[in-house]
């Protein structure tokens, strides 16, 4: 389905004139969206009709009622902005030592010795499991969650930079060399920027995989943020809470991924994909 | 160069390449050729012979497990921009524009900045791709990206060019306006070209002398003498330079009737 797409999308963006291309964007930029509408209607649909309590299911207008009240007490805005802020900071924490990690192991024997056993063993591993552990030396505050999540997200980007920069076309590197760059600039102007598209999707592994980490230490430790709000919550029998809670998670979720591919896009501009039309 | 010895000197030179997987595969058997300063050198053979492998070796990419590789008397170690090469497959930089390309070799020299945009504008209106100063390699064509290829090596003016099939993915007017273009380059400043190609007649006109490939194992089969007047514009239509043409092409078709053989 998605593929068909694609194709009848690029035909029709060949055949369109230009003036009108745009609005058939913006028309099929719509119609991804059918899939959640579909979801919403069924939803709401379900909870007026009466099949299960309203505390089973709360209507999502009422869930909808919630979240806009959360928004005006300010609750809103601190537990959205700390679990984003953790988010946050652990992915970019994961991204710059995943990355440097990454380029020791491809350039160094010792460093790809060293850590080539620890991310074999360490990626597959389910890290929820140190959790005890983390609380046990870091506490329960930001410094344990941020912890949490880049000993989670820092993976994907190590296995991703390491593939990437093996891929590196030797020509590239012998062209560069021909031209005289040095050591350190074949690995900065030459060997990144080549790897780049690959470590990107590493990094768009990490991401969201940063916020689910978020979220979930949040569960398990308490206190503010949107998994903290939802247990909270779910504790004192308020299901609206809850349902808020999973529809604030799918939001702030959607908006990260998105700008994440958005990203992508301005930094791979010369890349072959950013001349192609795509269905996102 | 002053001693009477020929500036490049390549002395029984083997190569095996050793895949991780699959077994070896002997590229280069004893390869002996020497190349004298500002000569031009064609190289000629099958596809598979082992053309690209020695240009690697020259250029310092690939070690030299047999044999020796001077140039200029010294050994050659590693990779420099004193033999600038052209590669087969362009391998130009696709986070790089056009003119990013071309600069990338003149920032390694001490140039101020002025003199190396205006160094990188000249090459690429040379190779006719003004007007594309700003694009991406991926937005270009095949014979586009060779024109950015081979303005970004001769923009650096190394005195050894080192040229895998550098025209071969230009059609027959670029190709002719390109070959003038080097000829034009070869004869003003001091250059020594080893170049790589299929097309005879290029072959030919272009070069000094020609070396004849053998099948892989490559193996130099022969040199050709090939001293034509290259500002006589009619000069394809002599007999002598037909006659060239035609000798060289038996050597080359035998060769490569050789290698179609062993395949099979
Ligand atoms: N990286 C490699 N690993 C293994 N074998 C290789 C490798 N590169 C080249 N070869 C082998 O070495 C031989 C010589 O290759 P080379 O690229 O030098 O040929 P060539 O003369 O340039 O051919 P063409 O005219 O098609 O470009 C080929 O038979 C090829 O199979
Ligand atoms: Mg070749």
């Amino acid at each position: 389905m998605a593929r068909t797409d694609a194709v009848a999308e690029q035909e029709t963006l060949a055949l369109e004139a230009p003036g009108r291309s745009l609005v058939r964007r913006i028309l099929w930029g719509a119609a991804h969206l059918i899939s959640i509408a579909a979801l919403v209607i069924a939803w709401e649909g379900l909870a007026r009709s009466g099949t299960f309590t309203p505390f089973v299911l709360p209507s999502l207008s009422s869930v909808i009622e919630r979240i806009w009240s959360d928004a005006q007490s300010g609750e809103l805005a601190i537990n959205t902005g700390l679990t984003v802020y953790r988010a946050l900071v652990g992915f970019l924490i994961s991204a710059v030592f995943g990355i440097l990690i990454g380029l020791a192991m491809s350039r160094n024997v010792v460093a790809n010795w060293f850590f080539d056993p620890v991310v074999s063993v360490g990626f597959p591993m389910p890290k929820i499991a140190f959790l005890p552990v983390v609380i046990l030396w870091l506490g329960v505050y930001d410094v344990s969650k941020i912890t949490m999540i880049v000993v989670d997200a820092i993976f994907p980007v190590i296995a991703a930079t390491v593939i990437a920069i093996k891929g590196v076309e030797r020509e590239l590197i012998w062209s560069a060399r021909n031209m005289g760059a040095s050591d350190r600039e074949l690995m900065w102007q030459i060997v990144l920027p080549a790897a780049m598209p690959q470590i990107l999707t590493g990094l768009q592994v990490a991401l969201p995989l940063s916020m689910i980490v978020a979220v979930v230490a949040e569960m398990l430790m308490g206190g503010y943020g949107l998994g903290g709000a939802m247990m909270t919550a779910s504790r004192f029998a308020d299901s609206r809470g809850v349902f808020a809670g999973i529809v604030e998670i799918a939001i702030v979720g959607y908006v990260l991924v998105k700008g994440m591919s958005l990203l992508r896009r301005r930094l791979l501009i010369w890349h072959q994909e950013a001349n192609e039309p795509t269905t996102a | 160069m002053s001693n009477g010895q020929p500036q490049i000197v390549i002395d029984k030179v083997s190569h095996m390449y050793r895949p991780p997987r699959g077994k070896p595969v002997l590229a280069l058997d004893d390869v002996s050729l020497q190349v004298g300063t500002r000569e031009f050198l064609a190289l000629l053979g099958p596809s598979g012979c082992g053309k690209s492998t020695l240009l690697y070796l020259l250029g310092g990419f690939l070690p030299i497990e047999k044999g020796a590789i001077t140039v200029d008397s010294k050994p050659v170690a590693a990779p420099g921009p004193d033999r600038g090469i052209v590669f087969q497959h362009f391998a130009l930089f696709p986070w790089k524009t056009v003119r990013d390309n071309i600069l990338y070799g003149l920032e390694r020299q001490s140039m101020p900045k002025d003199e190396r945009l205006a160094r990188a504008q000249s090459f690429i209106d040379l190779v006719g791709l003004s007007g594309f100063e700003d694009s991406f390699p991926s937005q270009l064509s095949g014979g586009m990206k060779q024109r950015t290829a081979l303005a970004r090596t001769l923009a650096f003016d190394p005195k050894i060019l080192l040229m895998d099939e550098p025209f071969g993915a230009l059609d027959a007017q670029t190709r002719h306006l390109m070959q003038g273009e080097l000829l034009n380059i070869w004869q003003r400043t001091p250059k020594t070209v080893i170049f790589v190609t299929h097309d005879v007649q290029e072959a030919v006109y272009l070069a000094d002398r020609v070396a004849v490939m053998t099948a892989r194992p490559g193996r130099i089969k022969t040199i050709v003498d090939t001293k034509f007047d290259k500002n006589d514009p009619g000069i394809f239509k002599t007999k002598v330079f037909v006659d060239k043409v035609d000798e060289l092409w038996g050597l080359v078709r035998d060769e490569a009737i050789k290698a179609e053989r062993r395949k099979v």
